[in-house]
């Protein structure tokens, strides 16, 4: 007990303390988050009238960044498998930073679950005792999976900076199951999240089974991008060495999941633009613009862009191996996903409507401030957790005192 | 939980009854799923709402909550080819369903649309325009002419007068599905199928997910963006619990074939005002009904068959 | 020549006598109204424009009898169904609906010239006809009075000049219909006439397949039946742009346009392409 109190204040006390460069990037994140708080306070006052979101069109921003941070949660997977299954010595190091991306990652999902929704003050409707959980919905599913995900995390992740913490041994007979049960779960939140919107004949743009693979591969694209990218930063800035063996696998996998995303997109234009029946609309919609229609077309095109031109970038070992040039890469091919996922998934799916009918979508201030904020307070949380994990890691906090203070 | 939350709320309504409404917001909120309540939850829901409406819309609003009655199964018919587009169906519902009418974009919902088919256009002039442009791979006349029955959501159309020559209409709403998808997605179940057919929604269970409106095929459903809209004096005092009552911000809502008169044997009120007798309406299980006739006598076809969604809507034509 | 101009002037003076009869009427009752109630009268037409009409009232304070529409005016609301309604009288194929449940708006209300066609003119002992002289057989003859008052009469569309007046106007009694024996049928029962030539129809229309019915949905409920003559204008059906016998009226205000988009150009763009 003694032990809990002393890690959480240690923790809090080595998080809280930093230079002017931590606290101007909180403070401008803080800034944001209250922005977001503002945003959800007329969302929850006004209702979704504030939002570019109407009947039409009734999934926008907030389901499209759910959608693409849940696959940065799974993607946080590559870094665990490599570690724990064939043994990478690089990534072992830091698994936990791998997990803590996770943890944020979920909680910004949850936060735009709790965005997205016309009455989030009854979300315990979802939640037994109180409420009723339904278990033919997909959705319900989806925010299983991704509660248990959290758990899971959480638990490996503060285990393992526990153990380190208090100098103990980690009990492999409790973390390995666990450990391997994550790395499975990390499939299952992307999966059942990608049958939440392919289980809907309904969206014809939607329906098909590929859907999972694609969200996959996209996933471990975009989420070990953004590892790196965290990598890169946490050399620059902590004393904390990342080895270049880990960096480079995570360039690997980020290579071959874009390969097979960009694979998988050209074979669903080839099968649908070939025959061309109605239910490439959205598709059609979405490459060329539909009735004079066009607000999509330059976001896919640039996303087409940036997968491809980074693809191609990575291909190259001597691009990929400089850490001058990955970052960029890194950032092109996160954003090419976000747009495809995002803008190129969700909202496409929408135009046409089931009847027919092409409208378009025009997000407001409103919700790109939430969507910035929301983003904003996952970047907190992430640079918390990070430096928290990679100052036990360091031992820059260990039990009984020694080193307490950063730096 | 729940009888505490339960205990709250009557407490709530004692104690501060100067605040009526306050007080019976607090208690709907902790109210449990409607097909879960007991019959004497049900009453006092009802007596709350009966005295929320009433104080809110200043007159006598009665709040409904007949259940399903045996061997009724609800049907509705739909000639194709009766149907001049006169939109009076679509006004008929709002004025009946207390649909939220303002004018800001979203804060007006109506639950029938009607929509308008191309007669078709084929002409000697466009005999060498061809598919695909250019390449003359199937260079055939008129291509890319629509005709008849196609879903191209063309509703919002303003002649003079109807039937336009070109045109044909064909109205949709909530087909109330025997097998429907809005059913299977609800995460809270919120939304289900009556034993009498209709699929209803308990307004107060719903948590604005949205993912019934994803998954309906034939976009039937609504969500609120804002409070509604709904003036005093344009409020319809009859209502049902699982029908027409007024709802609130944030929830979807639908076509439920007006159960607060279907229940008590009326005709939905856009069987009513169609000017044509397009519209019918029956019971199923009534080999009598104009339903069962229909079915029984005239060519039937259920909008987007394809998909299994079976919906008691069926669309006819002499 | 001079006998026939002498009858049409006749004529001319008893229609001339009617419509100002009519007129005067109808002023009464629009004089009447304002009277009763002094706000604006809110009378919508039901079906089809011109074949009946509503007036709003209060049936209980704050639930009228109608809504109208503030657009077309055209009925968009029944409060109490059964406004105004008669029983609808014996009707072959109807006896499983019980007594009094099936009920019909009176068409004689709104033909206000109905009662005068058998006194005022069709009396057979107007001056004119002095003896009494009916039509000994139903080949059309022009009646040039009968044309001004009824303009549909001069080129009689329903039956593409096949048929004429005394096909469904009763020979002697003018403010009746005729059924397939001869015998005068009420006005209120147009269905007992159309049926004998629209068999099918009639069938569709009594099982409540064809036509409008409001009230209780069961087959044996309560139920106001719209007559033929309610929807379909009995002199010309093919009125309308189509063949749907069904006149044009002025559709209702389209739908809201969602967030975002300006006008609805872009629905008449088709999707279909290449």
């Amino acid at each position: 007990m003694q032990q809990l109190i002393s890690f959480t204040t240690d923790y809090t006390r080595y998080v809280l303390k930093g230079g002017t460069k931590f606290y101007a990037w909180m403070g401008s994140l803080a800034v944001l988050i209250v922005g977001m708080m503002y945003v959800f306070y007329l969302q929850n006052t006004d209702g979704l009238i504030v939002t570019g979101m109407t009947s039409q069109i009734h999934d926008g921003l907030y389901f499209a960044n759910l959608v693409f941070l849940v696959g940065v949660a799974a993607g946080a997977v590559t870094i665990v498998f490599p570690a724990y299954v064939y043994h990478h010595e690089g990534m072992h190091k830091v698994t936990v930073l791998g997990e803590m991306l996770a943890i944020t990652a979920v909680i910004m999902v949850m936060m735009f679950v709790f965005a997205h929704m016309g009455r989030p003050d009854r979300l315990w409707h979802m939640i037994p005792p109180w409420g009723i959980y339904s278990f033919s919905s997909m959705l319900g599913w989806d925010v299983m999976v991704l509660n248990g995900y959290l758990f899971l995390n959480i638990a490996c992740g503060f285990y393992y900076l526990w153990a380190k913490y208090t100098g103990t041994k980690v009990n492999n007979k409790i973390f390995m199951p666990l450990v391997y049960i994550s790395i499975v779960w990390a499939l299952s939140i992307h999966t059942v999240t990608a049958f939440l919107i392919s289980t809907m004949p309904s969206r014809p743009m939607w329906f098909h089974s590929m859907m999972p693979i694609r969200f996959i591969t996209t996933a471990f694209a975009a989420g070990p991008s953004l590892i790196i990218l965290a990598f890169l930063i946490v050399r620059k800035n902590t004393k904390f060495w990342i080895e270049d063996s880990a960096i480079n696998l995570l360039s690997t996998i980020v290579t071959w999941c874009l390969g097979l995303a960009i694979f998988l997109t050209m074979s669903e234009i080839v099968v649908e633009l070939y025959a061309r029946t109605e239910h490439a609309n959205g598709l059609y919609y979405l490459m060329f613009g539909l009735h004079g229609l066009t607000n999509l077309v330059p976001w896919f095109w640039s996303s087409v862009v940036l997968m491809v031109t980074s693809f191609v970038l990575f291909l190259i070992p001597s691009v990929r191996t400089n850490y001058k040039l990955l970052p960029i890469l890194c950032v092109m091919a996160f954003t090419g996903i976000w747009i495809e996922k995002g803008m190129g998934l969700i909202v496409p799916g929408f135009i046409p409507s089931p009847i027919g009918e092409v409208t378009e979508y025009y997000p407001t201030f409103v919700e790109v401030l939430m969507t910035l904020g929301i983003w904003a307070f996952g970047f907190f949380i992430l640079t918390i957790l990070l430096k928290g994990a990679i100052g036990i890691l360091q031992g820059d906090i260990k039990y009984r005192g020694q080193a307490v203070a950063a730096k | 939980m729940l009888s505490a939350s339960a205990l709250m709320g009557s407490a709530a309504l004692m104690t501060m009854s100067d605040d009526a409404k306050a007080a019976t917001e607090w208690a709907e909120h902790f109210q449990k799923n409607y097909r879960l309540m007991t019959d004497a939850e049900k009453a006092e829901a009802r007596t709350r709402l009966e005295r929320r409406y009433s104080s809110e819309y200043g007159k006598k609003v009665t709040v409904d909550t007949t259940g399903p009655q045996p061997g009724v199964l609800m049907g509705y018919a739909l000639n194709v080819r009766k149907c001049i587009g006169c939109r009076r169906c679509v006004h008929a519902c709002v004025e009946e369903n207390n649909q939220s009418r303002g004018t800001r974009p979203g804060e007006k919902i109506e639950w029938i649309q009607v929509l308008r088919m191309e007669r078709g256009e084929f002409s000697k002039d466009k005999m060498n325009q061809g598919y695909p442009e250019g390449l003359g791979i199937q260079v055939g006349g008129n291509a890319y002419t629509p005709a008849g029955q196609v879903l191209e959501g063309q509703y919002r159309y303003e002649p003079e007068a109807v039937p336009e020559k070109d045109a044909t209409y064909m109205p949709i709403a909530c087909m109330q599905c025997e097998k429907p998808p809005c059913v299977k997605v609800c995460p809270v179940r919120t939304t289900y199928r009556e034993a009498d057919g209709p699929v209803v929604i308990d307004y107060n269970w719903c948590i604005g997910c949205r993912m019934c409106m994803g998954a309906c095929p034939y976009w039937a459903r609504r969500i609120n963006l804002t409070t509604p809209v709904l003036p005093k004096e344009e409020m319809n005092p009859v209502t049902h619990y699982l029908g027409n009552r007024p709802r609130m911000r944030g929830v979807v809502e639908k076509c439920h074939w007006c159960l607060q008169r279907t229940r008590q044997g009326r005709y939905p009120a856009c069987v009513e005002v169609c000017p044509v007798g397009a519209r019918k309406f029956g019971n199923l299980l009534d080999p009598e009904s104009e339903v069962s006739l229909i079915l029984a006598r005239k060519n039937v076809f259920r909008l987007k068959a394809e998909l299994n969604t079976f919906p008691k809507f069926f669309y006819f034509y002499d | 020549m001079k006998k026939l101009a002498f009858h049409t002037m006749i004529l001319a003076f008893c229609c001339g006598m009617m419509t100002s009869a009519l007129a005067q009427e109808q002023k009464a009752a629009a004089a009447q109204a304002p009277a009763a109630q002094p706000p604006q009268e809110t009378v919508c037409f039901e079906s089809r424009k011109g074949a009946s009409e509503v007036t709003k009232r209060d049936l209980q304070p704050g639930w009228p009898n109608v809504k109208c529409s503030p657009k077309t005016g055209a009925a968009l609301w029944y409060g109490d169904p059964y406004d105004g309604t008669v029983p609808m009288g014996k009707m072959p194929g109807l006896e499983k609906i019980p007594e009094g449940h099936a009920v019909v708006k009176p068409r004689s209300e709104k033909l206000a010239i109905l009662p005068m066609c058998a006194t005022a003119c069709h009396n057979g002992v107007g001056p004119a006809f002095n003896p009494p002289k009916l039509p000994k057989d139903k080949k059309p003859i022009p009646i040039p009075t009968m044309e001004g008052l009824l303009p549909d009469a001069k080129d009689l569309q329903h039956g593409r000049g096949r048929i004429w007046c005394l096909d469904c106007h009763h020979t002697t009694k003018r403010n009746m219909l005729v059924d397939n024996y001869g015998d005068p049928v009420s006005i209120d029962q147009p269905q007992l006439l159309c049926g004998k030539c629209h068999g099918d129809k009639m069938r569709d229309w009594r099982d409540g397949i064809h036509g409008k019915r409001i009230g209780e949905f069961a087959s044996t409920g309560k139920k106001r039946w719209f007559t033929c003559t309610e929807c379909h204008n009995p002199h010309n059906v093919q009125d309308g742009a189509r063949n749907k016998g069904f006149v044009q009226i002025a559709p209702e205000a389209p739908p809201q346009l969602p967030k975002g988009m300006k006008d609805a150009k872009y629905e008449r763009v088709h999707g279909i392409a290449h």
